[in-house]
């Protein structure tokens, strides 16, 4: 078969001009948005006990998280962490529909952001469809500059802010003053931040509708009960112009006058009229512009409205139904383990290696001794002193170390340990413990198995 | 469906959707497992392996492992799409069996 659509991979789509529209979901969104970008920015920012709170510390291996510090070894966590946050997202998508995208996503967010300041430069839909219509003048020139120095600068500046994530971002901050930033901290900051510049200012839709895969799915989460945005067509058609004036039932109309003003205001460019579409992110600017409409007609509101294809079809909408009790019983469970590991986690790690170029050595009066490198983690942010022993064989004792140890916060202690023990006592392979017990803590201790080797018997 | 209003606009071509679906989704891929491996893996640890005197930091090393799963996973998911998209059609008659 030839390829039908041979067309040049560089075509775009058709420019969609997404009409601003104010009302109640529009207020929700800039507030989602207000709120999400505000955290995303701000929160490198905070310090906790002289650090920063939130950082990723990757070239230290281990991640701040306000009071708590985790290393790979929690690496579980993280995996528990992502489990949780995508059951939500089913959880979330069953009842309410695409909220995530929406409200919520990334994607949808910083896009947003972008029309913004495409608005505040270009102006409104219409004076953008005309200008960008217009030969190249002063003025288009003054508008097109202005909104890409706005882009870019918004573009670094949300690369620098990823990339204070995982630097100190004061540090971070001072290098780009006397740019001095590092290779990999610069790469990745410009990768980023051209990540949202292509994603945000040009992409746009398209991501949403042929890249995501979770717009492709998520109609595996809906039934008849979630909810959703619809245009009721039983009270809307026939559809057509009139005169306010009119009475339009008794001229056979619905309450849909054709404005088109749901289709102006859509970022995805589609008409809600014709039904639920996969290329819908349910923002619900449509309702906004819809029910502007209707109060100006002085047509009661919801013509498009959230709703439920039950409640379309006039039957009741469930919202408590086998399907939510599985996923928020799944979700409970979930969240509950990983509170508990979390809230019992003993903050200090050991490993112990046995020295591996001699089985043991021989020493004068009977002794068999062993050495082992001991490996403790403090996992806790200050500084502290733990008690370390062995046991396992009778009469076996610690040489070259004092009992207690001092271990910094957040530090990583190696320690050269020899193990002694009586010859009589010491034969063939045997199973030792190494405990180590924090001084200011009962609970905090940690204990390691290990292997004490003797002569053959 | 697309809006009367933007009808007749050009939809992407197969082309470009399977490259940057491809690019994209290998992205996110390769994201998870650069988490996963490197969690269990310091790439300063790993740098003796191929070569003594290689001594890269664990900022080189991580950038490294993630354009290698990138690569990797674009690799895997590009021969997938190729062989989907190039597979004998089947005949009309039996379509739909």
């Amino acid at each position: 078969m030839n390829n039908p659509q041979s067309a040049s991979m560089y075509e775009s789509e058709k420019k969609i001009y997404p009409r601003e529209i104010g009302g109640r979901f529009d207020k929700l969104s800039k507030l989602a948005t207000v709120v999400l970008l505000g955290l995303f920015y701000a929160v490198p920012w905070f310090n906790w006990d002289e650090r920063q709170a939130v950082l990723f510390d990757l070239p230290a291996r281990k991640f701040h998280l306000i009071g708590l510090t985790l290393w790979p070894q929690d690496f579980p966590y993280l995996a528990m962490l992502l489990i949780i946050l995508a059951l939500s997202l089913f959880f979330f998508t069953a009842l309410a529909g695409r909220l995530w995208c929406g409200f919520a996503c990334p994607q949808t967010v910083w896009t947003e952001v972008f029309i913004w300041m495409e608005q505040w430069t270009e102006g409104t839909r219409s004076q953008r469809m005309k200008l960008d219509k217009a030969p190249w003048s002063w003025n288009k020139l003054r508008r097109k500059g202005s909104k890409q120095f706005l882009w870019i600068t918004f573009s670094m500046w949300t690369g620098f802010t990823f990339v204070g994530y995982f630097t100190p971002v004061r540090e971070l901050g001072a290098e780009l003053l006397t740019l001095s930033v590092g290779g990999w901290t610069l790469f990745w900051g410009l990768f980023y931040g051209f990540a949202t510049y292509g994603n945000a200012g040009y992409m746009r839709e398209q991501v949403c509708k042929y890249m995501c895969p979770y717009a492709r799915f998520q109609s595996a989460m809906f039934d008849k009960d979630t909810l959703i945005i619809s245009y009721d067509e039983e009270r809307g058609e026939p559809r057509g112009g009139r005169k306010r004036s009119v009475d339009h039932k008794e001229a056979g109309l619905g309450d849909c006058i054709d404005c088109q003003l749901c289709v102006q205001v859509c970022p995805t460019g589609i008409d809600i009229r014709e039904g639920l579409q996969y290329e819908c992110i349910a923002c619900a600017a449509c309702i906004d512009a819809c029910d502007s409409i209707m109060d100006k007609m002085d047509y009661p509101r919801g013509l498009v409205r959230y709703t439920t294809e039950h409640a379309l079809q006039n039957e009741g909408t469930r919202v408590l139904r086998p399907r939510m009790f599985i996923y928020a019983t799944i979700l409970l469970i979930l969240i509950a383990g990983l509170t508990t590991s979390m809230a019992t986690r003993t903050p200090i790690i050991l490993d112990v290696i046995r020295d591996r170029n001699a089985l043991y050595r021989e020493l004068p009066g009977d002794i068999i001794e062993n050495s082992y490198t001991l490996k403790v983690i403090n996992q806790n942010d200050v500084a502290r002193t733990f008690a370390l022993s062995v046991t396992g064989v009778e009469g076996i004792s610690l040489d070259g170390v004092s009992d207690t140890i001092t271990v910094d916060g957040g530090g990583v202690l190696s320690l050269p340990v020899r193990a002694r023990a009586h010859r009589a006592n010491a034969y063939g392979i045997m199973t030792i413990q190494f405990t180590v017990k924090a001084i200011d803590s009962e609970d905090v201790t940690v204990v390691e198995d290990s292997r004490f080797l003797g002569p053959t018997p | 469906m697309i809006s009367e209003e933007y009808r007749g606009a050009k939809q992407w071509s197969r082309d470009k959707q399977a490259v940057f679906t491809v690019v994209w989704i290998s992205f996110l891929s390769a994201a998870i497992g650069t988490m996963v491996f490197f969690a269990l893996f310091d790439p300063v640890d790993l740098s003796g392996i191929f070569d003594a005197e290689l001594d890269i930091g664990r900022d080189a090393g991580y950038a490294a492992g993630f354009f290698f799963f990138w690569i990797l996973c674009a690799l895997c998911s590009s021969v997938t799409a190729y062989l989907v998209r190039t597979a004998p059609k089947r005949d009309a008659k039996h379509r739909d069996q």
